[in-house]
């Protein structure tokens, strides 16, 4: 009994799980990866230390010129940029008890609109860059209250309209890039300006050429923003009553179907700002033909991170680590970087999990005590 | 007349791999558990068939069409050994279904992308992302493909095709005229009414996931084979969505499905075909793709009152919950 109790005290209460399960189900996910390492007769360790090198979070052994691990770590901020954002998107549906499984679609419009209407015009800096991040939001946002809308006039599941309105998306931005935008080489959509463009790519600072992404800075004001609209407003509150109980909600005369249409919106601004900085940022083109992974890897990051802000600071810079890192670790190791992506989806599993694995924390911890009574009442008898 | 043949021909052979995979998913949902997962299914499914394939055809001749049918009962099989995952999770886990496909989903593209080139690369020594297919035959029948325009629907048939009617027949008979089939659907209306009656929900709910992951093992195999000839990671183009785009397009019913995906495959051929008609750009086929998407959304809100999901669709079963 004594040895299985440095588990359960491990794990903690309800409050301290929050932390400790995303934690387990990391570290039987690393733990499955690096079996697989073994299996391919590869050093794990030095598997692992190499995504944090290719990360920019331990000095790899030599440089290309103008490269150091600072530009290394500023492209990792580049891609971790719209997997913030979209992480955050879910989190905040997710807070009222609505899925948006239809961020990728929301990026993709958000950011083909942007595209279209600043990105290949002649706008300076200062009034594009800015234009961008409004588009984009507004356009997430109106796509997200539409799911919102339908829900609430017509009773339309949202997980079904936004997969139609995902796969809609996808096959317009197709349309319009291979019609209107296309270049001829490449076969994305045309290169945008440098001015309208949120990561500032190949700046010479120092001596090093470097990707400054302008957007992790809205990124990180957001994540601090959507916690204070959680912990500190009338609103925060009310979604978060409907997400518990929205029968309760409706009862407390709270107005459950404006809330629903102004959660998904919100929702949706952050999925729009995660286009922009995913089709604007990051990349600078978008190609058709694909329905990004970004939207769907967020829900569960969204998962990992408990939906609480600060959590899913921490579970999308690890996801991104992963992903950027596996590039790197394929070089080195020798081990195909679809790996990369092998060991995120068992994070993820594992995350979805969560769930159980309290269940069996509740249990085990039940047994014991029941065990316990039992002794107890003999030794009474006694 | 040409134009309308390929495009009933065409149509037939998208459609039918889709209607097995809504037939799979209708499974599952009526029995109470949502299925996003079906797209990982039919990857994952598919994946397995094609690595039998490959695996295999050095033992038969060149022009041999048995690694097909091999093909396809490793792909039903490896679906159905997958989606046991989705099944642990819902049934037995008792986590979020939403979540639970979401990640079976990306899961499985990273496994099959993974393993893909990494057999590619250490088992038979070339780097590749894909297996690569032999060509399945196609036939016509005597007699009844020399009709006009009926006859389309008799013309280079995929053999596949047959197999998918028979699944479909196999699959109608036992979900409507079997007592397993009765209980199924009732564990999606009312879960404690099939537990008073002494049948045990979470085994039925289990069966039905199976069901649908080898239903969309076999969807995804006979898309690799007429639309690619291969297995690659774009197999991943979304029919697993669209298939559940179908199945409440029917309102998860067989026989409305069927019309669904009818609808969707000779939407999706006339798209081409109208496309080359009018001698536009061949970006106007993606328009047309978006068609079915929109017309399933306008059914939903036109016909939101009579559509209705199974009523416990997405609950946890919990015994003690009244």
């Amino acid at each position: 009994m004594k040895r299985q109790n440095w588990f359960l005290t491990l794990m903690g209460d309800s409050k301290r799980q929050k932390f400790t399960i995303p934690i387990l189900a990391i570290l039987l996910s690393l733990l499955a990866g690096a079996v697989v390492y073994l299996i391919l007769g590869k050093n794990p360790i030095t598997a692992y230390l190499s995504y944090l090198q290719g990360s920019g979070l331990v000095p790899k052994g030599n440089y290309a010129a103008k490269k150091s691990m600072l530009t290394d770590l500023m492209s990792l901020l580049n891609a971790w940029t719209p997997m913030l954002f979209a992480s955050l998107s879910v989190a905040v549906a997710m807070r009222s008890g609505l899925f948006n499984i239809g961020v990728s679609g929301q990026m993709m419009i958000a950011g083909l609109i942007a595209t279209a209407t600043v990105g290949y015009s002649s706008l300076p800096a200062p009034v594009a860059k800015p234009l961008v991040v409004l588009i984009s939001a507004l356009v997430g946002a109106a796509v997200a209250a539409l799911i919102g809308f339908l829900k609430y006039k017509w009773n339309i599941n949202e997980v079904v309209s936004a997969i139609m309105i995902n796969y809609m998306v996808r096959y317009f931005v197709s349309f319009c890039i291979k019609r209107y935008m296309a270049d001829p080489v490449s076969r994305q959509s045309r290169a945008i300006s440098s001015a309208a463009r949120l990561s500032l790519m190949d700046t010479e600072i120092g001596g090093l050429k470097m990707d400054i992404p302008l957007g992790i800075i809205l990124a990180v004001i957001a994540v601090f923003l959507v916690r204070f609209l959680f912990d500190r407003m009338e609103l925060g509150f009310e979604f978060r009553t409907i997400g518990a109980n929205p029968l309760a909600a409706r009862y407390a005369g709270i107005n459950v179907g404006r809330n629903l249409i102004v959660t998904m919106a919100l929702s949706g601004v952050l999925a729009g700002l995660a286009g922009a900085t995913y089709f604007l940022g990051y990349y600078g083109s978008i190609q058709p033909d694909t329905l990004i992974a970004t939207g769907f890897d967020a829900i569960a990051v969204s998962i990992l991170g408990n939906s609480s802000p600060i959590g899913i600071l921490l579970s999308s810079f690890l996801i991104t680590v992963i992903d950027k890192g596996s590039t790197y670790m394929s070089s080195t190791v020798g081990v195909r970087q679809e790996i990369g992506s092998l060991i995120t989806g068992l994070i993820l599993l594992f995350a979805a999990c969560g769930a159980f694995f309290s269940y069996l924390i509740a249990r085990s911890r039940q047994k014991a005590a029941d065990a316990e009574a039992k002794t107890a009442g003999k030794e009474e008898r006694v | 007349m040409n134009t309308i043949n390929t495009l009933i021909i065409d149509g037939l052979s998208f459609a039918l791999p889709l209607f097995i995979m809504a037939i799979g998913g209708i499974y599952s949902e009526r029995s109470g558990v949502t299925n996003l997962a079906i797209e990982g299914l039919q990857g994952f499914g598919a994946f397995v068939g094609a690595l039998a394939a490959t695996l295999l055809s050095g033992f038969f001749a060149a022009s041999s069409q048995v690694p097909m049918f091999l093909a396809m009962l490793f792909a039903m099989l490896g679906g159905m050994v997958y989606s046991m995952l989705h099944a642990v999770l819902c049934v037995k886990f008792k986590a979020d279904q939403v979540i639970s496909g979401v990640v079976i989903n990306i899961l499985a593209m990273a496994l099959t992308t993974f393993l893909t080139s990494q057999l590619n690369a250490s088992v038979f020594g070339a780097p590749s992302n894909k297996f690569v297919l032999g060509t399945s035959v196609r036939f016509s029948v005597p007699g009844l493909s020399s009709i006009p325009v009926v006859g389309a629907f008799f013309s280079n048939i995929y053999p596949f095709e047959l197999v998918i009617i028979a699944a479909a027949l196999i699959a109608w008979y036992f979900l409507y005229k079997t007592p397993f089939g009765m209980h199924l659907r009732a564990c999606g209306d009312n879960p404690h009414a099939v537990d008073a009656a002494g049948v045990e929900v979470g085994r039925v709910r289990f069966a039905a996931v199976m069901v649908s992951g080898a239903l969309s093992g076999l969807g995804g195999i006979c898309f690799a084979y007429s639309i690619s000839a291969q297995f690659s990671p774009s197999i991943y183009m979304g029919y697993g969505y669209l298939a559940i785009a179908a199945l409440i397009f029917g309102n998860w019913q067989i026989g409305p499905t069927l019309w669904a995906c009818l609808i969707f495959g000779f939407a999706r051929s006339a798209g081409f075909a109208l496309t080359q008609a009018l001698g536009l750009a061949a970006a106007f086929s993606d328009l047309f793709m978006t068609l079915p998407y929109i017309i399933t959304l306008l059914l939903l809100i036109f016909f939101s009152k009579s559509n209705r999901a199974p009523r416990a669709l997405g609950e946890i079963y919990d015994k003690g919950k009244r």
